[in-house]
C-alpha cells in the first residue's frame, strides 16, 4: 500500500496536468480552426472558379452546390474579388421580386449588406473599394459611377454574394437570366 | 524511467485527445451561444459577423457558411413543437399565428443540415408569405403533412427528424433592437402516422 501511493500520486498528477493541457488544447485549436480551415466559403468557391467569375450557389446550375445556400426559394451567386488588385464592380441588368447582397471578408464574415430598396432605380450595380481607394474616387467621380452604390470595406480579399427571390416556377427562367446577366469585374480607374 | 515515459505519454494523450475531441464536438452540436429564442424558435443574429463567439466562427469556417447579412434577412429554425417533442417527419403539424413585419417570409421543412427535405416531387417542401392564405385577422394556418391538406400545406416527406426553418426578408427584427416584443407562429402536433 505505502509502495502504490507514489504510483497513485504520480498517475493523478499526469491526469490533472493533462486536463489543463486539454483546456488549452481546445482554445488553441479553436482559435486556429478558421485560420486553418480548407472548407470555408473562400476555399470551396476558389476550387470552382477563378478570381472575379460569378459562381452559381444552388444546386439548379446543375451539380452539387458550391457553398450552401439555404433556402430553397432562392437563388443565389458569388464572385471572389481582390482590392488589392484595384476596385470590383458588380452589376446586374433586370428587375427581380427581391434581390440582396453581401459582402464577406476572407474568413465568410458578413460585413457589408443591402437590398433591391437601397439602390436608386432598384437595379443592382455596386462597386466595393477600401477606403483609400474612396478618398481616390471621390476627388473626382467617374461619369459612369454616380448611380453606384459605394461599398467601403476594409479588407482585401472578400466574396460578393448576390441572393435573388424565386417566389415560384414562373420566375426560375428570370432569376436565372438576371444571373447570367449578372457582371464582376475590376473597376479602372 | 519508463514509468515516467508513461506518465509523460499520458499527459499528452489526455491533453491533445481531450482538447482537440472536445473542439469537434462543441462543433458539431446545433445549439450555441448567441442564440435567441422566441417560443420554439431559435436564431443567431450575430453568425457570420465579426462579433460573433469564437465557436461560431469556426463553424462558418468549417461549414463553410455564407450567413444572411442584417440588410438581407434573419432565420429562425425551430427542432421542437409547442408540446416540446422533437420535429418528425410522419407527423402533421399546424403552425400557426402571426409573423411579424417583414417584406416577404419563406418557411421549409429541413433535414438534419438545415437543407431542404427532399419530396420526390414538383412540389418543394417550402411556401412563402405571397402564396399563401390568411384569416380574417391576418394571421396565417399552415398544414405540414406528408397528405395533402386543406389550407396552405407544407409538403414533406420521409421519416425521422425534421426542422422548420422560417426566414423574414428585409425586416427590421433583424436589428438587434426589434427582436425583443416580436411573436412567432406556434407549432401544434396534429397527429401521427402510426
Amino acid at each position: 500500500m505505502r509502495r502504490l501511493y507514489p504510483a497513485m500520486r504520480g498517475l493523478l498528477h499526469a491526469v490533472l496536468l493533462g486536463l489543463l493541457g486539454a483546456g488549452i488544447v481546445h482554445i488553441a485549436v479553436l482559435l486556429l480552426v478558421p485560420q486553418f480551415s480548407e472548407r470555408d466559403a473562400w476555399s470551396r468557391l476558389s476550387m470552382a472558379s477563378d478570381l472575379y467569375r460569378m459562381t452559381r450557389l444552388d444546386a439548379e446550375a446543375g451539380g452539387a452546390p458550391v457553398v450552401k445556400s439555404v433556402d430553397p426559394l432562392f437563388y443565389a451567386t458569388a464572385c471572389r474579388f481582390d482590392l488589392g488588385e484595384g476596385m470590383v464592380r458588380v452589376k446586374a441588368p433586370g428587375h427581380v421580386p427581391f434581390w440582396s447582397v453581401s459582402v464577406y471578408d476572407r474568413n465568410g464574415h458578413n460585413i457589408y449588406s443591402f437590398n433591391d430598396h437601397t439602390a436608386t432605380t432598384g437595379v443592382l450595380d455596386a462597386v466595393v473599394l477600401t477606403p483609400a481607394q474612396m478618398i481616390d474616387v471621390r476627388k473626382e467621380l467617374p461619369e459612369d459611377l454616380q448611380g453606384a452604390i459605394f461599398v467601403e470595406a476594409p479588407i482585401e480579399e472578400g466574396i460578393f454574394v448576390i441572393r435573388a427571390f424565386v417566389p415560384d416556377d414562373s420566375w426560375k427562367p428570370i432569376v436565372s437570366r438576371f444571373f447570367e446577366q449578372s457582371s464582376c469585374a475590376l473597376q479602372d480607374f | 524511467m519508463l514509468k515516467n515515459a508513461f506518465l509523460t505519454l499520458l499527459t499528452l494523450v489526455i491533453a491533445i485527445g481531450g482538447g482537440g475531441g472536445s473542439v469537434w464536438y462543441a462543433l458539431k452540436v446545433q445549439d450555441g451561444v448567441g442564440a435567441i429564442r422566441i417560443g420554439q424558435w431559435t436564431a443567431f443574429p450575430d453568425i457570420g459577423t465579426s462579433s460573433a463567439d469564437p465557436y461560431s466562427k469556426a463553424r462558418v469556417a468549417r461549414e463553410g457558411v455564407l450567413a444572411l447579412g442584417r440588410a438581407e434577412g434573419l432565420s429562425f429554425v425551430a427542432e421542437r413543437d409547442e408540446g416540446g417533442a422533437e420535429l418528425r417527419r410522419e407527423c402533421t403539424y399546424r403552425i400557426e399565428g402571426g409573423f411579424p413585419t417583414a417584406r416577404f417570409w419563406t418557411l421549409y421543412a429541413a433535414d438534419q443540415s438545415l437543407g431542404v427535405v427532399e419530396t420526390g416531387k414538383p412540389r418543394l417542401a417550402a411556401l412563402q408569405s405571397y402564396g399563401v392564405v390568411r384569416q380574417a385577422d391576418n394571421t396565417v394556418v399552415i398544414s405540414a403533412s406528408r397528405h395533402p391538406m386543406p389550407g396552405n400545406w407544407l409538403l414533406t416527406d420521409g421519416a425521422g427528424r425534421m426542422y422548420f426553418v422560417l426566414t423574414f426578408y428585409d425586416t427590421p427584427i433583424a436589428s438587434s433592437t426589434g427582436l425583443s416584443d416580436v411573436s412567432l407562429p406556434s407549432i401544434i402536433k396534429a397527429g401521427c402516422d402510426a
